[in-house]
C-alpha cells in the first residue's frame, strides 16, 4: 500500500494491538507533522504505553498500518525500526542496570560506527544533562530516579533521531524533577524534532503540544488543541478523575 | 610439606581453569539468554573428538586440533541457534525455559550417541597434548597442565575482553541486562544470541580438547565438566562471570585438597554439600542479586 501524501513524520491508520489474545488498541489513528509535538493522554493502563510499543515494534499490531515517513512498519522488528530513526524512550527507562552512565549511553550509539558522530552527541546529551557528565562512571542501578530518567532519554537521544516517541516522562519523579525533565523535552522540540509524548496529566504538557488526544479504553475518544482539553472540565473529570 | 602444598596447589589449579572455562560458556548463555543449555557438556566431548579426528585420524599438526575443536564448537552453537532457539524464541519467556531445557537435553543426547556411534564407547588417547614434564626443582609440572592453565587464562582474558571493549561485546551485555530496551537501540537480539551461543560452543569445544587432554576421550567425557560448571554457576549466582570463574577456581582448589585429605571419592560429596550451604546462606548465589522475573 503506498504511503498517503502529507508533510507527517508519523503517521498510523486504524492500528489495533495487543498482547496474547487481548486487544489493547483498537482502531487508532493520528498524524505527527515535522517538528511538532503530539501528545496523548489518558488514564493509566488503557493504551498509552501499548500505543508507543506498537510504534516501535515491541508489541504486535495486529491491524491498520503505520507509516514513519514514506515507509510501512508492518512486520517490521524492533529493531529494523529503530534503524529507520525511531527512538524509543520507553516507560521506567529501561536502562542497562549493570553499565555506566557513559555505556548506557554509548549503547544509545550502536547503530553509529562513525566515531566523531558518536562524540558530537555525547557533547549534546551532557549539554542538556550537565549532571550527567560528572555520573559518567557511575553504574546506572547506583543513580536516583531522576538520574535514571536523564539516562534514560539521554541514551534515546543519542540514537541521533529526528522522531522521539516519549513514555510518561515524569512518572515517579518529584516536582522539582519533573520541571528539569520538561525544560529539557521544551529544548529538543525547540531543536527542531519530532515528538509523541505520552502523559497522564494533561495540564503539565498542554504548553508545549500543538495537539493532544485523549486515548480510553484503548481508543482515541477527543482530540483537539490542549487548551481545548484543559477547557472541557467533563471530559478531564470523566477520563481524567478532576 | 612443601610437596603437599604443590601438588594440591598444581591439582586445583588445572582443574580450576577447566571447570572456568566450562562454566564460563554455561554462565554466558545462562545469563544473556536464561536458557540453561543442557547439551553443553555434549558440545565439550564434541570438541575433544574433533580434535582427535584431524589431528590422530588426519595427522594434522596438534595446533589445528584446537582450531577444529573451537570450530566444532561454534558449529552446534550455531545449529542449536537455528534449529531450537530461534522457533522458541517468540514463545512466553516460561515455556521457553522450559522447552529450551528439554530440546537441549535432547541435542546433548543425539550428539552423544553420534559420537559413540562415530568413534565407538572405548576410552582414547587425546593427541594434541604436550607431553613431557618441567622440572622445578625437586617437583615436577606436566608440560599440559601448563598448556591448560595458559590456554583457560588467554579465553578468560579475550572473553572479558570482548564483552567489555567491543561493540558487539556490549551488545550481548545490554541485551543481557534489558533485552526490550536493546531491541529498542537497534540491537538485533536475534543475531546477538547467534553470536552467544557460538562463542560459548566455542569456548566448550576448546574446553573439551583440554580435559581430554589430561584424562580421556569418552563419549560421556563432556558429563562431569557440565555437571561441575552447573554447579559453579549455582554457586556464583546466575549470570555472573567473574564470580563464576572465581567459584570454579575455589571449588576446584577446595576438591583437591579434600581428595587429598579424606580420599578422591570425598571430592563430589563434600562440593554438593557446600553448594547447600551456599543456597541456603544465599539463595541467589554468592554473587548473585535478587532476580526480578516478569510473567
Amino acid at each position: 500500500m503506498s504511503p498517503p501524501k502529507h508533510d507527517a513524520v508519523l503517521v498510523l491508520e486504524g492500528v489495533t494491538a495487543g498482547y496474547g489474545g487481548l486487544t489493547i488498541l483498537r482502531d487508532v489513528s493520528l498524524r505527527l507533522p515535522a517538528g511538532h509535538m503530539v501528545t496523548v493522554v489518558g488514564p493509566n493502563g488503557h493504551g498509552k504505553s501499548t500505543l508507543l510499543k506498537t510504534i516501535s515494534g515491541l508489541t504486535q499490531q495486529s491491524g491498520g498500518r503505520i507509516w514513519v515517513g514514506e515507509r510501512d512498519l508492518t512486520g517490521m522488528p524492533a529493531h529494523a525500526i529503530a534503524g529507520l530513526g525511531v527512538a524509543h524512550i520507553p516507560q521506567g527507562d529501561l536502562l542497562f542496570p549493570e553499565m555506566t552512565v557513559e555505556e548506557n549511553l554509548l549503547m544509545g550509539a550502536y547503530l553509529t560506527t562513525e566515531q566523531a558522530q558518536i562524540e558530537q552527541r555525547f557533547e549534546e546529551v551532557y549539554r542538556l544533562f550537565p549532571k550527567l557528565a560528572s555520573r559518567r562512571v557511575q553504574t546506572a542501578s547506583t543513580l536516583s530516579g531522576g538520574e535514571r530518567r536523564m539516562v534514560g532519554i539521554a541514551r534515546g537521544l543519542m540514537m541521533g533521531t529526528q522522531l522521539l516517541l516519549i513514555d510518561e516522562p515524569s512518572l515517579g519523579l518529584a516536582p522539582l524533577v519533573i520541571d528539569q525533565i520538561y525544560e529539557a523535552i521544551g529544548a529538543l522540540k525547540a531543536s527542531g524534532r519530532s515528538i509523541l509524548l505520552v502523559e497522564e496529566n494533561p495540564a503539565r504538557v498542554a504548553e508545549l503540544s500543538d495537539e493532544m488526544h485523549l486515548l480510553d479504553d484503548g481508543h482515541i475518544v477527543w482530540s483537539g488543541l490542549p487548551d481545548e482539553l484543559l477547557k472541557r472540565d467533563e471530559l478531564l473529570a470523566t477520563y481524567l478523575g478532576g | 610439606m612443601m610437596d603437599i602444598f604443590f601438588s594440591i596447589a598444581l591439582s586445583g589449579l588445572t582443574s580450576g581453569a577447566m571447570y572456568a572455562l566450562a562454566t564460563l560458556g554455561l554462565s554466558l548463555v545462562w545469563g544473556s539468554m536464561g536458557m540453561l543449555n543442557m547439551a553443553h557438556g555434549a558440545m565439550l566431548t564434541l570438541g575433544g573428538y574433533a580434535a582427535f579426528a584431524v589431528v590422530g585420524q588426519m595427522g594434522l599438526p596438534g595446533p589445528i586440533g584446537f582450531v577444529a575443536a573451537l570450530g566444532a564448537g561454534a558449529l552446534v552453537g550455531a545449529v542449536l541457534y537455528v534449529f531450537v532457539v530461534k522457533p522458541l524464541l517468540h514463545t512466553h519467556v516460561a515455556s521457553f525455559e522450559t522447552a529450551v531445557l528439554m530440546a537441549t537435553v535432547g541435542l546433548g543426547t543425539a550428539l552423544e550417541n553420534s559420537i559413540l556411534l562415530s568413534f565407538g564407547g572405548q576410552p582414547l588417547s587425546q593427541p594434541v597434548k604436550w607431553e613431557g614434564m618441567l622440572q622445578m626443582g625437586e617437583q615436577g609440572v606436566p608440560h599440559q597442565s601448563m598448556v591448560v592453565i595458559v590456554v583457560a587464562l588467554i579465553l578468560m582474558g579475550v572473553t572479558a575482553y570482548v564483552l567489555k571493549h567491543t561493540r558487539a561485546g556490549r551488545a550481548i551485555r545490554a541485551t543481557t541486562q534489558n533485552r526490550d530496551a536493546a531491541q529498542l537501540l537497534g540491537i538485533p537480539v536475534g543475531r546477538v544470541y547467534l553470536q552467544v551461543l557460538m562463542f560459548s560452543g566455542a569456548l566448550a569445544g576448546v574446553c573439551g580438547c583440554l580435559v581430554s587432554s589430561i584424562t580421556q576421550l569418552s563419549p560421556t567425557l563432556g558429563a562431569d565438566p557440565m555437571l561441575k560448571a552447573f554447579i559453579m554457576c549455582v554457586v556464583a549466582g546466575l549470570g555472573n562471570l567473574p564470580g563464576a570463574v572465581l567459584a570454579a577456581f575455589a571449588l576446584a582448589f577446595i576438591e583437591a585438597m579434600v581428595q587429598y585429605v579424606f580420599g578422591g571419592r570425598w571430592g563430589f560429596p563434600v562440593l554438593l554439600t557446600l553448594v547447600i550451604l551456599v543456597l541456603i546462606w544465599r539463595p541467589t548465589g554468592l554473587f548473585g542479586r535478587a532476580q526480578v522475573r516478569r510473567l
